[in-house]
């Protein structure tokens, strides 16, 4: 099949277009709130707590709070866009051209990426103001942040193909997105936590995808690397088959 | 000759169960100008749908220039311009922008895409309107937008479905002006409308769906050999109430 470039880059430039409409809301609203996660566990909490590892407990948290505003990122720029394609009846434009499936969901996929990369420099970069922006290993780094941008950047079309309306758009966020990822091990390590509750660490992903960026960041790790990032791939893997079945289907898409 | 489209046995129903399309077939010559009527619900619109990708067909096929527009949709889609009855677009971009970008999903490269946009929003009057978010735009200009965006592929199946609805009358007759010229260099055109008038004017040949199925169909000039001309039989095709068909006499 010949892939359509320049359709997919348009899809890719639209949604930039849009992206770039709400700077505040996509780039500057993370950045102020890891700022103030950055200040409270660097200067007031931080100097309270012994090192982890060897390491600062800014320097411990500072991973996850990165991946906390990737999957929010990620996940926030999918459902928008696909919704609002749907809700504004634009995404008949796309139905009506001469695109694949792939390049529609790929289009979808090259935004939420930049947007996820772009807000994790920034708060690396407020990091640094407070001497806690280190990254140890670049291409793992990069693997952390564009491998959780896609996953999330997956499950945010299935939500966005799904969604009704707006409050749904929100309930995967609330109840889902935001527990697992502030139980994943932002703030902790497995071992402070119960023992009855370690499992629950293990099987949660958001314990390996934060755990693959600290490892990258400042090279703590407690769990082995390669079971993260079959995780990362398998989870990829199984929502891009997912959503390329929902948008053969037509599923939120065609009448 | 292969037609431009051809719908056999069109079949469309939808989740809730609503039959809006049932064992509808046609065919569309290559350069014809194509009315296509009926009342309100009568499945004009989901036809379209189902021809340009916006709604799944049920059963049945259809063939764009022998093409099948399931199987083979890309190619299918090349082929088709749509002006859809509703408006389907972002409405904070401007009308250059979605002139663009449409242009773009269909593949087209960056001068080629300035140079049929800025031929056809000189064409739609809209050049002093390019800049403007589309949203801002009044109705009528919001539908010359649309319209421009269904050419800008420069497709040779042009759907329109109720492309004047709310227009002024200078508009509608420049539109009207346009689309003949567009017929004659040879675009075959699908015209949804419930101004008998413009599809008087402006069709060759005529189909009326009613329930979901094509009532009656064939050239103009059969339906204005009969009594009352193409309003009664209209209706009498649309399964209009006998005591409105007999209102239409008098």
């Amino acid at each position: 099949m010949v892939i359509n470039w320049i359709g997919l880059n348009t899809i890719i430039r639209r949604e930039m277009s849009r992206l770039m409409r709400v700077p505040i809301q996509a780039f500057v609203a993370p950045w102020i709130s890891a700022l103030l996660f950055i200040f409270i566990f660097g200067s007031v909490v931080g100097g309270r707590i012994s090192q982890i590892g060897g390491h600062r407990y800014l320097e411990f948290v500072l991973p996850g709070i990165v991946m906390l505003n990737v999957v929010n990122a990620a996940f926030l720029q999918s459902t928008s866009q696909v919704y609002f394609a749907r809700f504004l009846h634009y995404v008949e434009e796309t139905l009506v051209s001469p695109l694949s499936y792939a390049e529609m969901i790929i289009g979808v996929l090259v935004p939420v990426v930049v947007r996820s990369v772009v807000t994790a420099l920034g708060i690396l970069a407020i990091a640094a103001l407070f001497g806690a922006s280190s990254v140890r290993g670049i291409g793992e780094f990069i693997f952390w942040i564009v491998g959780v941008s896609i996953v999330f950047g997956l499950l945010g079309n299935i939500i966005g193909l799904w969604a009704k309306n707006f409050e749904q758009l929100t309930i995967f966020n609330v109840f889902l997105i935001a527990p697992l990822s502030f139980v994943g091990g932002v703030f902790n390590t497995v071992d402070m936590l119960p023992g009855w509750l370690h499992w629950m660490a293990w099987a949660n992903p958001f314990f390996y995808f934060i755990n693959g960026l600290r490892h990258s960041m400042i090279g703590f790790t407690e769990a082995p690397e390669a079971l993260g990032i079959g995780v990362t791939f398998a989870l990829a893997a199984i929502m891009f088959a997912i959503v390329l079945r929902l948008y053969s289907t037509g599923y939120g898409l065609r009448e | 000759m292969t037609p431009a489209l051809s719908i056999s046995h069109l079949r469309k129903v939808y989740k809730s169960g609503t039959v809006a399309v049932d064992d509808l077939s046609l065919d569309i010559a290559p350069g014809d100008f194509f009315g296509f009527l009926g009342p309100n619900g009568a499945g004009k619109s989901t036809t379209i749908h189902c021809v340009t990708g916006i709604a799944t067909i049920t059963s049945g096929t259809v063939e764009v220039f022998g093409i099948d527009a399931v199987k083979n949709y890309r190619e299918a889609r090349r082929h088709i311009g749509l002006s859809p009855q509703e408006f389907n677009v972002d409405t904070f971009a401007s009308c250059v922008q979605i002139l663009d970008w449409m242009g773009g999903y269909f593949g087209m490269g960056r001068a080629e895409r300035k140079q049929r946009a800025d031929m056809l929003i000189e064409k739609f009057d809209l050049t002093a309107h390019a800049k403007k978010q589309f949203r801002e735009l009044s109705g009528g200009l919001k539908r010359r937008v649309v319209l421009a965006r269904a050419l800008i592929h420069d497709p040779s199946l042009l759907i329109l479905d109720e492309p004047t609805a709310g227009v002024d009358v200078e508009l509608r007759r420049d539109l009207w002006r346009y689309l003949q010229e567009l017929n004659a260099e040879g675009k075959t055109i699908l015209l949804t409308s419930h101004y008998l008038e413009e599809v008087e004017r402006l069709c060759r040949t005529i189909a009326v769906v009613a329930r979901g199925r094509v009532a009656q169909i064939g050239p103009k000039h059969d339906f204005f050999t009969e009594p009352g001309g193409l309003e009664q039989a209209y209706l009498r095709a649309s399964g209009a109430a006998p005591e409105l068909i007999a209102a239409g006499d008098h």
